[in-house]
């Protein structure tokens, strides 16, 4: 019972912090948490697929261009806050439009699926914004501020968060993560894998919806090529893996420790920064194969289970 | 549509084909023997068309020569990374999953190195030379001398990788562990010595493909990614393992490239490739030719 | 349980910590700082390159005067450029301007590189009240943007540039013509603007095509055009569009008596790689050593002593010319602030290595669009004819 009222606490000030950020620090230091809230968020939506059933996803990418296209389209025309609820929302239909066919498909089949569904994306809006408007590209005129954006991405974070916990530890998550151990023999106990997937899936999917939205919005100009980049799903992997794959907390170190590792060095080495991250990332997988959290984890178990006896 | 013209779609897909052949093989070598998806692929060819490049400029070595010189640096490349980093992982890994997922990792890291090196070395300007330009016309189709070069090249070493497969011991023994890795090593294959030859190989291949690409495309330490994607969609429709799938897979992609652009609008061609590639994993999820080992 | 929720508000706090570390405070006034991001790194790193290198050039150029000299400290301060790479990414060089702008608090902003991330910094002058001119960009779009702190340079925007390649072709009494694009932003937004010239002058358009970004083999689409025999060949492409089709057109023997593509002859690796095939070739610019401008002969062999190679004839010149305005507007205003700095600029007209050039609006509009061409290895600018520097060489001659 302590514990869960001192993560409760700890939560909670965590949260404080963040909301009076933006009357504290300058403008840039709020744009570097804004920046992590979004990767924060996009990594936790993106281990409630592939964390917890395995099926690793190139397509996080493609939800995020969806988002931002759906907010340039529809920036100045309806309000804000509904712009970034009808992304999400769009994200997810079109992650359940496609659920079912394309889940069946597994390993690294489903990978590179996901990975040619990006492109696909793509490549069908160049042609779109051709046929529409005759150039490719967008501009966002007039876009709320630097504050307005952090908070929503702020709330976005929060519920990405809370998701993740909640379907880890609820009956669906247990269901998951008998996916991922062994698809066959979850199916013959009588789960639904299917539906469970498309779930994980659609739910997943809204989140990166979202954040393109509001990211659109701080660019002020899209084109396909920067939003559908498969970059943004990259990065996303990375962090999850070092945050290792099922944990929620671990999801939120991966980012951290990525954006540290970025800010103190892309500024001054900004070659140098990449090449420090690939080094980086072969020595986690060489030193510390199951991710950062979950051996510190494993430890804090062992000893509470001996203090136990 | 005359002849002519028949004969110049043929033959310019298959000269892209060749080299997606030339790639795809080599990606689908190491996945189907370790079960790795090499993301950095792309950047071996960066590698062999940056060195072919430089030796060109700089001390007048024609690409000719630097095909081997780049082979022998990629293969050179290939062992070391096996050797330190890919096979320590592969003993250590729990199951195939975490295998599969450590890996893609660690080769991120490494793409994400060498492109950077290859900024920080030679700057991210484009680059470009021209070498064998004079045309020929075979049966009434012109092409450049160095694209029947790269076709020359890409067939014969296909080839030879098809015929080495099939006729020799070493063949053998990699298609026997890529078709089941524990009886082969029940009956004495060395599981490490043949992974060191397929990253060799593999890297090899796309250290030539790059060097042969490099003479009529440009050239950026940001080239690879693209020729990645290719390679994984060209192995995934082979079917993951068939190496005789993914080199015909490469030849066919080329084709159809070529096909696509001339018959309908050029423009539609990408959503046309991505389209049927999504639709055929969809509908044979292990891929046109299927598992199967040849 | 407690461990666990420790590491997460550990990092947090170590996160914390980073970023509110001090950063390099200002000294006292002893250069003038200068801001920007630049993609080092990323999808625009080539074409940045260019950009970054006349930057440098400028910096050490204005050093070797001893700096610029400013009134209100009754001295010449040298020149110090602050950047940081971002990345090719727009919300990476917003978070940099805004770091430059609130944390570093430099003196003078200056323009990042390639059109969308000029859209995406914009906001950034109107926010914070600094004057950016801006460079490397090219979008009609750009005289859209509401705001009084921002301008462009570029004289090759699209209705611009599209109106004077129409008119070069109506001079060379050009009837037929064939059109092939890339599927891109500026080879768009640049068709966009020829067609409707193209229709007013009567030409006859005997093929219009496109092709996808990035496509390796145009050798079909190639011959097409050549089957159809047009006098020119208008290809609105981008540099790897151009080196292959270049090697392509010579492949297939396609040899129009004018053939223009859009961005790539101007392009550094051009030259070195086609050597005499690129005779004749035309492109889109607005520089050329050539130009009978003040400093333009002396910025390129400056350029080519110190990078060992000739400069981008369209990014490194704007970029140099952006920072010559900021120079002029510095002495004349004699101080670093910014609603004077950005008045003058509003109102006066400049001299820089590429002409006069002044602002109407957003854009300058003192700098034609004109049309470049390979003679006898090097670029020429053969159009309008108030600034040209030599005579079209028409039909182009065949390829060697």
């Amino acid at each position: 019972m302590g514990k869960e009222r001192r993560l409760i606490g700890a939560i909670g000030l965590i949260l404080l912090f963040l909301c009076l950020l933006p009357l504290m620090a300058s403008d840039y230091h709020v744009s570097v948490f804004l920046d992590l809230m979004m990767w924060i968020a996009l990594t936790e939506s993106w281990i409630i697929l592939s964390g917890y059933t395995g099926y690793i996803s190139l397509g996080h990418s493609a939800f995020f261009g969806l988002g931002a296209y759906l907010m340039a389209i529809t920036w100045t025309h309806i309000p804000y806050g509904l712009g970034v609820i009808l992304a999400g929302l769009l994200s997810t239909a079109f992650a359940f439009a496609i659920g079912f066919p394309f889940l069946r498909v597994r390993g690294p089949y489903f990978v590179i699926l996901t990975l040619g569904l990006t492109e696909f994306t793509k490549f069908l809006f160049i042609n779109l914004e051709i046929k529409l408007g005759g150039t490719v590209g967008r501009i966002l005129m007039m876009t709320p501020g630097l504050h307005t954006l952090y908070y929503s991405i702020l709330v976005v974070t929060a519920i990405a968060t809370i998701t993740a916990y909640f379907v880890k530890n609820s009956r669906f998550g247990t269901g998951l993560f008998s996916i991922k151990e062994d698809e066959d023999a979850a199916n013959a106990m009588g789960i639904n894998t299917s539906l469970y997937k498309w779930l994980a899936f659609g739910i997943s999917a809204s989140f990166p919806g979202m954040v393109g939205a509001i990211l659109a919005l701080r660019r002020s100009y899209i084109d396909p090529y920067t939003v559908f980049s498969p970059i943004v799903s990259f990065q996303v992997i990375v962090m999850a893996f070092v945050g290792g794959l099922e944990d929620v907390e671990g999801a939120v170190v991966g980012a951290v420790i990525l954006t540290l590792i970025s800010e103190a060095l892309w500024a001054r080495y900004p070659y140098t920064y990449m090449i420090i991250l690939g080094i980086v990332m072969i020595f986690i997988v060489k030193f510390m194969p199951l991710g950062l959290v979950f051996p510190i984890k494993r430890r804090i178990l062992m000893r509470r289970k001996g203090k136990d006896r | 549509m005359d002849l002519t013209r028949v004969l110049q779609i043929i033959f310019t897909g298959l000269i892209i084909g060749g080299i997606y052949a030339l790639i795809a093989v080599g990606l689908n070598l190491i996945y189907g023997t370790m079960r790795l998806l090499n993301i950095a692929h792309g950047e071996l060819i960066m590698v062999g068309a940056y060195v072919t490049y430089w030796l060109y400029m700089l001390y007048g070595v024609s690409p000719l020569l630097s095909m081997v010189l780049v082979v022998g640096l990629s293969a050179i490349i290939g062992l070391l990374v096996c050797f330190f980093i890919f096979l320590p992982i592969i003993r250590s890994s729990k199951s195939i999953t975490v295998l599969e997922s450590n890996s893609l990792l660690v080769f991120f890291g490494l793409s994400f190195i060498f492109t950077n090196v290859a900024s920080l070395l030679w700057t991210a300007d484009i680059r470009g030379y021209s070498y064998m330009t004079r045309v020929i016309h075979i049966a009434g189709v012109p092409l450049m001398y160095n694209r029947l070069l790269a076709l020359g090249v890409a067939l014969f070493v296909c080839l030879a990788c098809y015929f080495l497969l099939q006729k020799t011991m070493l063949g053998k023994a990699i298609r026997a562990l890529i078709q089941d890795r524990e009886a082969s090593q029940l009956v004495g294959i060395n599981a490490n010595f043949i992974y060191l030859i397929s990253f060799c190989a593999a890297f090899g291949m796309a250290g030539l493909a790059g060097c042969l690409l490099s003479m009529f495309y440009e050239i950026t330490p940001f080239m690879g990614l693209p020729y990645t994607i290719i390679a994984f969609i060209v192995i995934v429709l082979g079917g993951l393992g068939n190496i005789l799938g993914s080199l015909l897979g490469g030849f066919l992609l080329g084709l159809l490239e070529t096909i696509g652009v001339s018959v309908t609008s050029p423009g539609l061609r990408p959503i046309l490739s991505y389209s049927v590639f999504i639709l055929i994993i969809l509908i044979r999820p292990k891929g046109i030719f299927g598992r199967g080992v040849y | 349980m407690k461990n666990k929720t420790a590491i997460v508000f550990l990092s947090f706090i170590v996160a914390v910590g980073f970023v509110c570390l001090p950063m390099s405070q200002a000294s006292a006034k002893d250069a003038i700082t200068m801001g920007f991001s630049i993609s080092l790194t990323g999808m625009y790193a080539a074409q940045a390159a260019g950009q970054m290198d006349a930057y440098q050039l400028w910096e050490e150029t204005v050093n070797n005067r001893g700096g610029i000299h400013v009134k209100k400290y009754g001295k010449k301060l040298p020149v110090k450029l602050v950047y940081y790479d971002d990345k090719s990414q727009a919300e990476t060089a917003v978070r940099v301007y805004e770091k430059l702008i609130t944390e570093d608090k430099v003196d003078v902003v200056l323009s990042p590189a390639t059109t969308g991330i000029h859209f995406a910094v914009a906001p950034m002058a109107e926010k914070y009240k600094v004057p950016i001119v801006g460079s490397t960009a090219a979008s009609v779009k750009l005289r859209d943007i509401k705001t009084e702190y921002f301008w462009f340079i570029t004289a090759c925007v699209p209705d611009r540039q599209m109106e004077a390649l129409v008119d070069l072709l109506k001079h060379l009494k050009i009837k037929n013509i064939a059109i092939i694009y890339a599927q891109e932003l500026f080879p768009r937004e640049n068709l966009q603007f020829l067609d409707p010239y193209v229709k007013e002058a009567g030409f006859n358009v005997l093929l219009r095509k496109d092709y996808p970004m990035g496509a390796k083999d145009l050798t079909t689409l190639l011959s097409e055009v050549k089957a159809k025999n047009p006098e020119a060949v208008i290809a609105l492409c981008y540099v790897p569009g151009s080196f292959t089709m270049t090697t392509q057109a010579q492949e297939v023997g396609l040899n129009p008596k004018l053939f223009f593509q859009l961005i790539g002859p101007a392009a550094v690796p051009f030259g070195p790689k086609f050597g005499p095939a690129a005779e004749g070739l035309t492109t889109m610019g607005h520089w050329s050593p050539k130009g009978k401008w003040p400093g333009a002969r002396d910025f390129h062999d400056s350029y080519v002593a110190k990078f060992n190679k000739k400069p981008d004839y369209l990014n490194s010149t704007l970029a140099y010319a952006s920072c010559q305005i900021v120079e002029q507007t510095i002495e004349k205003v004699g101080s670093l602030d910014w609603k004077k700095m950005r008045d003058y600029i509003a109102a006066h007209e400049f001299q820089t290595i590429n002409g006069p050039m002044k602002f109407s609006g957003t854009e300058n509009t003192r700098t034609p669009s004109m049309i470049l061409q390979w003679q006898k290895g090097e670029l020429e600018i053969i159009w309008p004819e108030s600034t040209a520097t030599a005579k079209p060489l028409y039909p182009k001659p065949a390829w060697p």
